[in-house]
């Protein structure tokens, strides 16, 4: 029971590639979701540190055993690494937002997003993992929490494109069931692995990883026609290299559009047609991914064969599925989260 | 809050608590093995009398000629329609009041897989999709009867729905799976996209189920078991819907994987486009580990000109073959494991 002892309550989008937190005291932080260990002695030494988390621990990855817990959105099974990993995530974003382990800590409220495709694979995994992390623990898929957040529960669909995972949910004004929601494989990872494919494919010597390429792809991504070509710098046998990687940019980028026009195609026409018109109206693009420029009108034209629709971008979309968490956090009931905890 | 909010909030909350139930569950299953307290007892039991009822079951299988009798549960809608639109909802005030341990896995239930029911999608006057002189009935016969040949040789026994161009209703389709008391069942199709240029492969079950907590509860009490069949059913029916789905799944992942790594080498451009879930009929009609998969894409040019040669059918079959005789063997060794 809470008692008359203060209540923080926080919601966290646990996502593949980032995480973020909106805690009620007004704290938004976000992290890139890695964990990582000092690989031997000299590098615990060197790093003074048991565990990296976030950028920390990409930045030295060198010398740590890096781990990113939800791959394609969802825990490798059976890895207690990963389990722990996922902890570590939540343990440091409760921390940013100001949650310590003193006896006079407020109780924590959590309502953690998860990739929907984690939600119908590892919920029980993950809420065993995550238990003991938080006072009373809500899980709640993604999609489900951005949807509420934005107050679009009815006759909506939420395309949310995040790095593991792109996750199609359909609010019709009730708890997404199963067949309200649909996952891709192909989001930011997959572009990721295409554009490092396509760019040693033209310059086979060039020192490249994938962690360049993701960050190249935030800055630099675009569907459609290049604003102007984009070249980056790395190095060539050791010499720094300026590299046209517009081609391989525009290639990569646009090879999540269709199989995500796809599945539109596909979902559409199976809602009740009274609100297909509707829903066609209010399709909402969230997700770190969604970012990339001319996605999301992209994605509208691609409605042209069922009469056309509108597809809005999130204001926000690193902090909206956190945001969403918060909301539902503060709107659940005491005695809801009595049960919860 | 308006009411809308406060109503879905309200299932957020009594999901996470169904959940919260298996996990309480799991966690004080492995101290109950002596101490038999009714409801974990109640629990253990289930996964015993499942065991219980199928072998009886199919102690009991008719021969494939009655399954114009035997179908025990109908389609859900016009059978002629390939889509049902029931909702599958789970009542979770039911599961709150009776948690019934949702996730199923094969290791709860070591059965074997020696029948498979063949089901090439449509035929007669309904064609499917077309593509060119390509016709997807035909299609769907041909790679069937491939795939009866692989699996035929492997040991296994196979019928089909139709062995030659005839239009069968999906009600019949899953009444005669039923009655031959089929082990596994699997529909082709061949799909037709909207946007020509996508190629790709997809496979569909109905439903989730996975929670590998409750497996070592099965393990642990499916040895002995004093309950009578009667005495179980009701809570057998439930729980084994779950269990199909969750076996239907893995039947589906291993077909899927199995398709996409074979048919990718041959066909660059096919995209994966994965394991999915939907109500179809013949799904919702079967009561044995049921998948339905579009091997291929009529709608795609380049497609259509493979579909059109032996080779690449045999191709889709040997790849279909493959995945249903993985499932077979991960059945085979958690038996041996088990045992």
């Amino acid at each position: 029971m809470s008692g008359s002892k203060e209540v923080l309550n926080v919601g966290i989008d646990l996502g593949t590639s980032r995480s973020a937190v909106s805690a009620s005291n007004g704290q938004q932080h976000v992290i890139e979701s890695y964990v990582g260990w000092p690989v031997d002695m000299v590098a615990r030494k060197v790093l003074k540190k048991d565990i990296l988390i976030g950028d920390e621990a990409v930045a030295n990855r060198a010398m740590v055993d890096l781990r990113r817990p939800l791959e394609r959105g969802l825990i490798k099974e059976g890895s207690e690494k990963d389990i722990t990993a996922v902890k570590e995530i939540l343990n440091h974003l409760l921390k940013l937002v100001g949650v310590s382990k003193d006896k006079k800590a407020p109780t924590v409220r959590a309502v953690v997003g998860i990739p929907a495709e984690a939600m119908r694979v590892n919920k029980q995994h993950l809420r065993n993992a995550l238990q003991g992390t938080v006072d009373s623990l809500m899980i709640v898929s993604e999609p489900f929490a951005v949807a509420y957040g934005l107050d679009a529960l009815l006759n909506s669909l939420v395309i949310d494109i995040g790095a593991g995972t792109t996750d199609f949910c359909v609010m019709r004004g009730r708890l997404p069931t199963e067949e309200d929601q649909r996952t891709l494989t192909v989001a930011g990872d997959s572009i990721d692995e295409l554009l490092l494919k396509l760019i040693l494919q033209k310059y086979p010597d060039a020192q490249i990883t994938v962690y360049m390429v993701r960050q190249w792809k935030e800055k630099h991504g675009f569907v459609g026609s290049a604003q102007q070509p984009v070249k980056v710098t790395a190095p060539i046998k050791g010499r720094p290299t300026p590299l046209d990687i517009t081609d391989a940019m525009k290639t990569a980028c646009e090879s999540i559009v269709e199989p995500i026009a796809e599945t539109l195609l596909d979902l559409l026409p199976r809602i009740e047609p009274e609100f297909q018109e509707q829903v066609r109206n209010s399709i909402i693009l969230s997700g770190g991914t969604s970012q990339i420029a001319g996605l999301r009108k992209a994605l509208q034209d691609s409605l042209e064969p069922l009469g056309g629709g509108a597809v809005k971008s999130v204001k926000n979309p690193v902090f909206d599925g956190a945001d969403g968490g918060l909301a539902i956090a503060l709107d659940a009931l005491d005695s809801e989260w009595d049960q919860l905890t | 809050m308006d009411r809308l909010k406060r109503q879905i909030l309200r299932q957020a909350v009594d999901e996470n608590l169904s959940t919260i139930e298996g996990r309480r569950l799991e966690s004080s299953a492995s101290n109950v093995t002596t101490s038999g307290r009714p409801t974990l007892l109640r629990w253990a039991l289930v996964p015993i009398l499942a065991v219980v009822l199928v072998v009886v079951v199919w102690a009991a299988r008719p021969p494939l000629e009655s399954w114009q009798q035997a179908s025990r549960k109908p389609p859900q809608s016009d059978p002629t329609a390939r889509l049902a639109t029931a909702s599958h909802e789970v009542d979770l005030t039911d599961r709150l009041l009776f948690p019934v341990p949702r996730p199923m896995d094969m290791r709860a239930f070591p059965l074997e897989v020696r029948r498979i029911l063949l089901d090439p999608g449509h035929g007669g006057d309904d064609h499917g999709t077309l593509g060119g002189a390509l016709a997807e009935k035909t299609l769907t016969l041909d790679i069937a009867q491939r795939l009866a040949k692989l699996l035929e040789k492997d040991g296994l026994e196979v019928e089909m729905t139709r062995r030659d161009d005839r239009r069968i209703s999906l009600k019949e389709r899953a009444a005669q799976a039923n009655a031959w008391q089929a082990d596994l069942f699997v529909s082709i199709h061949i799909n037709w996209l909207a946007t020509r240029q996508v190629r790709g492969i997809e496979t569909y079950y109905l439903g989730p189920t996975d929670d590998p907590r409750l497996i070592e509860l099965a393990r642990l009490e499916n040895r002995q078991s004093g309950y009578r069949l009667a005495e179980m059913k009701p809570l057998l029916e439930e729980i084994y819907t779950d269990y199909l789905q969750g076996q239907s799944l893995q039947l589906a992942q291993r077909v899927q994987r199995s398709l996409f790594a074979s048919l990718h080498k041959v066909n660059p451009q096919l995209k994966n486009r994965g394991v999915k879930t939907a109500p179809f009929v013949v799904l919702v009609s079967t009561e044995m580990p049921a998948i339905l998969a579009e091997v291929s894409c009529l709608s795609n040019q380049e497609e259509e000109e493979l579909l059109s040669r032996p080779y690449y059918r045999d191709h889709i079959a040997q790849a279909l073959a493959r995945g249903i005789r993985g499932y077979a063997d991960d059945i085979h060794q958690i038996e041996e494991k088990g045992s």
